[in-house]
């Protein structure tokens, strides 16, 4: 989050791409252009915070079809779309596939602006998200397996006694184990452990 | 043998004497006159005899003509002369009738006819008729019709029309016959006295006579018979001396023969010599036919009848109305009228005829011209419509090909504007944005313009192009469209540059219809196959344009139809494009095709005379 955000600026047309990057400049963004949506996909983008400025059409894949290609990779930076001419079928079928904007060239500075901190800010949040994901999937990793089964015992609601006779094991150790399992995954209660139970799932289905 | 012989002797002889039936005698008729052969009175009366006698193959007549020549000529001596040549000359060919042309003639034969052809009957014409009296009784075989000289009513006409004429003029000449005349003009004159007084110019040298002629005032009026010898003893035709005459004097002249008119004269009361001929020769045919001299009940004198020269009557002023309604107007101009009735109806019906026709097929042509007109207006909104819905189906692409630069130029100027709010000296980044903006400007304004030429009702141009320039013009355009169809198109210029006659934007606008067309026939296919390939070929006698799909192709049953009108097979299609496409395109003198390409897709196919080998283009849209 200390990183400064880069921003992407995807669009075929040379001299409307130099005169967004100038203004991006001026405002105090960094940025870098690409021609095409290639271009983009060749230069991965480091792990910054940021955003993707993406005209629709260009020649080869088209600024929706990049859009599929970088969801697909993962690599979820907010997209703010771009287009000379706004037909409803391609902002529909971008805002679907969770575009931030779908701007109408010539753009205003000030609408411009306002979906890129948007971006920005819908970037830094997925990325909190990601983190927090990251740090519980982290948590969830450092259990042993036979805390695991615990775990997955206690979510699905069973008391300790029914724990201990499947695993063939003491109550009073499912007991310690417990308490094990809500250190590491730094939960207070059952009802918490829960609903990270529930995050989890969510995130392996993701 | 002696018996046949006989037999054919006979018959030869039989056939002799059928012959000798059967071949009818020639009649001859001599016709003497008394003067030269080109006396004019000779010529008329010549004309008007043989027109007049008849010949035919059962009674062939041969005309001999003779002329004593007085009265250059005379005197006993000659007649003999004269009789002796006659009667020798024709010896082989006797005359069946003798024709005495003028009084001369006629006393010639009275004086020699003991010598020469006795008993041959005469007919005479011309001849006065004072003469004929003076030398009855004529012998029972010469007959004829006197003419008489009507001198009085020709000065009474005279004076009629010349009721300021105080002055009569009379002049005559020295031969006996002038004389003779002079004597009947004294006579007839006296009846005039009290109205003129009467100057004879008689027996007087022409020059005398021209010249008192010339001196003559307002008031005085002419009348002559001519004269065939004047005071000097200078010979003339009569008709000369009139001539001369009425070119001299300072007033009309008359006269009493219609041979004068022409000479100058206004006219007079005249016997036709062309109808004494006829005359005469009507009692030759009778006598020929074998009518006896005394059984022809012939008039007693030749009619006279007024003879005016219209030209005279102008130049006299005569009062037209005043002019008998019997008399004989020559050298009226005739109207067209009289003249050629005949030819006028017929050049006349054949005009209205032709004007008819010549205004059907005006009308006809205007007609055509009007619905060609009609046709080409037509033909010319519905290119022009078809542009429209073309322009339609690009708004797209048009409209991302505009705001890109108004896009770039508004970033430029935002950016431009936060460069100067921070106060830092960033005047090299302003020059380039200004430029930029200044291109990008530019560049939006020529797309505009593009479409205002493609979409402008402008008129139908002829004019030579290069064809390359056409497509690179449109090719921003279609590429803009290929791009947002998410379409490959790739355009192939000819090898050479092609210079084309016709409108330009007409064939842009077949090119963006074809290119479109391929467009659609790849739509919703997978990526490898959204292609496009337009090429341009120089060909023998022009160039190829060739626009090729990948696309599905045409339907072997749609292949003829596919350049008519409203045929169709998009949902949407209105069925114009290629049909506008095809009359575009022929209109250019050139030709439209479709076919399916070898592999998948269509191929269509565009082949345009070139500019140099182009024929004008005709008919225009």
């Amino acid at each position: 989050m200390s990183t400064a955000p880069l921003i992407h600026v995807v669009d075929d047309d040379e001299s409307f791409r130099t005169a967004l990057l100038r203004l991006l400049d001026a405002a105090g963004f960094e940025a870098r252009g690409y021609a095409s949506a290639g271009d983009f996909l060749m230069h991965p983008a480091p792990d910054r915070p940021g955003c993707v400025l993406l005209d629709v059409r260009m020649p080869g894949p088209s600024g929706l079809e990049l859009q599929t290609a970088l969801q697909r990779q993962g690599l979820a930076l907010p997209v703010i779309f771009l287009t000379g001419y706004a037909d409803v079928d391609s902002s529909v079928r971008a805002m679907k596939a969770g575009a931030v904007d779908f701007l109408a060239k010539p753009v205003e500075r000030d609408t411009l602006l306002d979906a890129l901190r948007r971006a920005l800010a819908r970037d830094a949040l997925q990325r909190t998200a990601r983190d927090e994901a990251d740090r519980l999937r982290a948590r969830f990793a450092s259990l042993t397996s036979r805390e695991r089964e615990v775990f997955d015992r206690i979510v699905a609601g069973k008391p300790n006694k029914d724990i201990a006779e499947e695993l063939g094991i003491a109550e009073r150790t499912v007991k310690a184990q417990r308490a094990q399992v809500m250190a590491k995954l730094e939960v207070g209660s059952a009802a918490e452990l829960g609903r990270l139970a529930e995050q989890l799932r969510h995130l392996s289905d993701g | 043998m002696r018996l046949a012989g006989a037999w054919v002797i006979a018959g030869f002889l039989a056939a002799v004497g059928l012959t000798a039936i059967a071949a009818p005698e020639t009649r001859n008729v001599l016709v003497l006159y008394s003067n030269g052969r080109l006396l004019p009175a000779n010529v008329e009366g010549d004309r008007g005899l043989r027109e007049t006698i008849r010949t035919s193959a059962d009674r062939p007549v041969m005309v001999f003509d003779e002329f004593l020549d007085m009265p250059r000529f005379g005197g006993q001596a000659y007649a003999r002369t004269i009789a002796t040549y006659l009667r020798e000359k024709y010896a082989s060919r006797p005359p069946d009738v003798i024709v005495a042309g003028g009084q001369d003639a006629l006393a010639f034969l009275l004086g020699q006819r003991t010598e020469l052809f006795p008993r041959v009957p005469v007919v005479h014409m011309s001849v006065f008729r004072w003469f004929v009296r003076s030398n009855s009784p004529l012998p029972a075989d010469v007959i004829g019709v006197p003419i008489e000289l009507d001198f009085s009513s020709t000065i009474e006409q005279a004076l009629r029309w010349h009721p300021q004429a105080r002055h009569l003029l009379l002049v005559t000449g020295t031969t006996p016959i002038d004389r003779e005349l002079e004597a009947q003009l004294r006579r007839d004159v006296a009846r005039f006295k009290d109205r003129t007084t009467a100057e004879f110019l008689a027996g007087l040298p022409t020059g005398a006579v021209l010249k008192r002629l010339g001196d003559l005032e307002g008031n005085a009026v002419v009348f002559t018979p001519g004269y065939f010898r004047d005071g000097e003893g200078r010979s003339f035709t009569p008709r000369e001396a009139v001539e001369a005459m009425a070119a001299a004097a300072h007033a009309p002249v008359y006269a009493p023969f219609n041979t004068f008119i022409g000479a100058g004269i206004v006219g007079g009361y005249m016997p036709s010599f062309a109808q004494m001929g006829r005359q005469a020769g009507q009692t030759v045919n009778a006598l020929l036919d074998g009518a006896a001299p005394g059984s022809l009940g012939l008039p007693e004198i030749m009619p006279t009848t007024l003879n005016v020269d219209w030209r005279q009557v102008r130049r006299w002023d005569i009062d037209e109305q005043a002019i008998p309604g019997d008399a004989v107007v020559h050298f009226r101009a005739p109207t067209f009228w009289e003249d050629h009735w005949k030819e006028a109806t017929l050049a006349a019906t054949a005009f209205l005829l032709q004007t008819g026709l010549i205004a059907g097929l005006l009308v006809e042509r205007r007609r055509r011209r009007l619905a060609e007109l009609a046709e080409q207006k037509q033909r010319f909104e519905l290119a022009h419509a078809s542009r429209l819905a073309i322009a339609g189906e690009l708004t797209g692409s048009i409209a991302h090909e505009i705001n890109q630069p108004l896009g770039a130029i508004l970033s430029n100027t935002d950016a431009a504007d936060l460069l100067l709010e921070s106060g830092a000296d960033r005047r090299d980044e302003l020059r380039r944005i200004l430029a930029d903006i200044r291109r990008d400007d530019l560049r939006a304004s020529e797309v505009i313009r593009h479409l205002r030429t493609l979409l402008a009702k402008h008129p139908v141009e002829r004019k030579r192009f290069a064809l390359d320039d056409a497509v690179s013009d449109m090719e921003p355009m279609l590429r803009a469209e290929a791009g947002r169809r998410g379409v490959t198109l790739v355009i192939r210029p000819a090898t050479t540059a092609v210079a084309l006659v016709g409108d330009r934007i007409q064939i842009q606008q077949v090119l963006i219809s074809l290119v479109l067309n391929a467009m659609d026939a790849v739509a919703g296919l997978p990526e490898d196959r959204r292609k496009v390939v337009v090429s341009v070929a120089n060909v023998v006698r022009g160039v190829a344009i060739t626009v090729r799909d990948r696309g599905h192709g045409i339907a072997p049953e749609h292949l003829p139809k596919l350049f008519d009108s409203f045929f169709s097979t998009k949902r949407e299609g209105m069925g114009l494009g290629l049909s506008i496409a095809r009359t575009l395109v022929e209109a250019h003198g050139g030709r439209i095709w479709a076919e399916n390409g070898p592999g998948e897709g269509a191929v269509f196919h565009v082949e345009l005379p070139a500019a140099s080998a182009t024929r004008p283009v005709a008919g225009g849209v």
